[in-house]
């Protein structure tokens, strides 16, 4: 439980974290620290608890942002669900493999939000431009912050090991 | 079986969740109250962020007066000179608009001079890069409701798309979903302003025979049930005719420095669209105004 609260803490922390990278940070710099969390908390193996933070995190940002109500819920909580199927396939707990996955899945998720955005707004226009300029570099400094992020989670989950951690997550992958 | 729930559960959330935010995302049709849990979720994130945020904005506004002193005095003298002009200027049109009163008082109509304002400071801005929206420190508190223009002292900057008792959310014009009826001062010719989520907006849908010029003043045509009419949007930067279609392209820097702002208006009179038998009647007029 407390384990939990301490994610769920984290998570809150990281979301005005992010808001202060709003505020500082020019447009095409800032990395997501939310759908960061979302992919760390993918590897967790309390899944569920896990998977309905990261929904409940992206409806945060639904609420503070312009997009319509469950994007962002849907898109965070897709990310937490991504990283658990692929990390049946990848190691991803080593760093280099780790940040490299967060790339590649901040393009993928900015390529989802734009076909969700298609279906939901199909007059509407995607500013295209905009996003290929802004995601790869936010993408990369996404990645960068997702290496000590992760091994924060790895500290939190280790302190409530009898939750079931990542520990436990890989021996159970291993079995 | 338990065995198999188990196992399937996580499946099962995921798309319970889904499912949730499916629902969420296709009842999304504009300007609504917010729901108990985004109000709950706004009102408990908005203090912190606001204590967040806070010294980088008094920070930034520090820095951007004291930048600013080192050039004042060549502003303050340029200024003197366009004060002279403007007044000439403004003499004119008091002028005219004194005529102007008197064809309406004549013509019968009347015009409502002044309407109800409420100040209101920006206190967050968008999370995310695909969205232009920004937070307010007024809310229904104060009378304000989903669907009314926001102002500032230089143009449009939006429309409430949400409240809560004490804050509300403002879609701004620069927003993708965010459309705005408008006409062309100079020559009249009617359009629409469309977001793209940078900081100027595309003028589109206006017929290629219009003659449409970059520094053309692009106005609200108060149609579009949103904003009354006749308020600063922009102006036309750039204007392109192609060879072929309808209409002809145009790009519009909003009259708003979006980067700057700090304090709005909202105006407090929703409009509506008429329900199909209030257009007969003819007591109501044909844009009868929202009941508060």
């Amino acid at each position: 439980m407390t384990g939990q609260l301490k994610l769920l803490g984290l998570g809150l922390g990281l979301l005005m974290l992010h808001a202060l990278g709003t505020a500082v940070l020019p447009a095409g710099a800032r990395p997501d620290l939310i759908l960061v969390f979302a992919l760390a908390l993918g590897l967790r193996a309390a899944g569920t608890k896990a998977l309905v933070l990261s929904f409940f995190l992206g409806f945060c940002v639904d609420v503070l942002s312009g997009s319509p109500l469950g994007l962002y819920a849907f898109l965070r909580g897709t990310a937490c669900a991504a990283t658990r199927l692929f990390d049946r396939a990848l190691y991803l707990r080593a760093p280099i493999l780790w940040a490299l996955f967060v790339v590649c899945y901040a393009l993928a998720d900015a390529l989802l939000m734009g076909l969700t955005l298609r279906l939901l707004v199909p007059e509407g226009t995607i500013p295209w431009s905009t996003i290929l300029l802004r995601i790869p570099v936010s993408a990369l400094m996404s990645a960068v912050l997702s290496v000590p992020l992760l091994s924060v989670l790895q500290r939190i989950d280790a302190e409530a090991q009898g939750e079931g951690g990542w520990t436990s997550l890989t021996s159970r992958v291993r079995s | 079986m338990s065995d198999l729930l188990r196992r399937l559960s996580y499946s099962l959330t995921y798309l319970t969740l889904v499912s949730l935010c499916a629902v969420g995302m296709l009842a999304h049709r504009g300007p609504a109250e917010l729901g108990l849990a985004r109000r709950l979720v706004l009102s408990a994130t908005l203090p912190l962020q606001r204590v967040v945020t806070f010294p980088v904005r008094e920070g930034a506004r520090l820095w951007n007066d004291y930048v600013g002193l080192i050039h004042v005095r060549k502003e303050n003298e340029r200024l003197r000179g366009r004060v002279g002009d403007l007044e000439l200027e403004n003499l004119q049109y008091r002028e005219a608009i004194v005529s102007s009163e008197r064809f309406q008082r004549l013509s019968g109509f009347r015009a409502k001079r002044e309407v109800p304002m409420v100040p209101a400071n920006v206190v967050a801005e968008d999370l995310s890069p695909w969205f232009q929206a920004v937070i307010i420190d007024q809310g229904s508190a104060s009378g304000i409701g989903p669907g009314m223009p926001v102002i500032t002292d230089s143009g449009v900057v939006g429309v409430v798309v949400g409240t809560t008792p004490g804050a509300s959310k403002v879609l701004l014009i620069l927003d993708p979903q965010s459309r705005v009826d408008v006409y062309i001062q100079r020559t009249r010719a009617r359009g629409s302003v469309r977001g793209r989520s940078q900081q100027d907006c595309e003028l589109a849908y206006v017929l290629r025979e219009e003659d449409v010029r970059p520094g053309d003043l692009v106005l609200t045509s108060g149609l579009a049930a949103v904003y009354p009419k006749g308020l600063v949007v922009g102006e036309v930067s750039r204007v392109e005719r192609l060879p072929h279609g309808l209409f002809q392209h145009a790009e519009l820097q909003p009259a708003v420095d979006f980067r700057k702002l700090e304090e709005v208006f909202v105006i407090l009179e929703r409009r509506q669209l008429p329900a199909d038998e209030e257009f007969s009647d003819d007591a109501e007029g044909l844009w009868p105004e929202a009941k508060q």
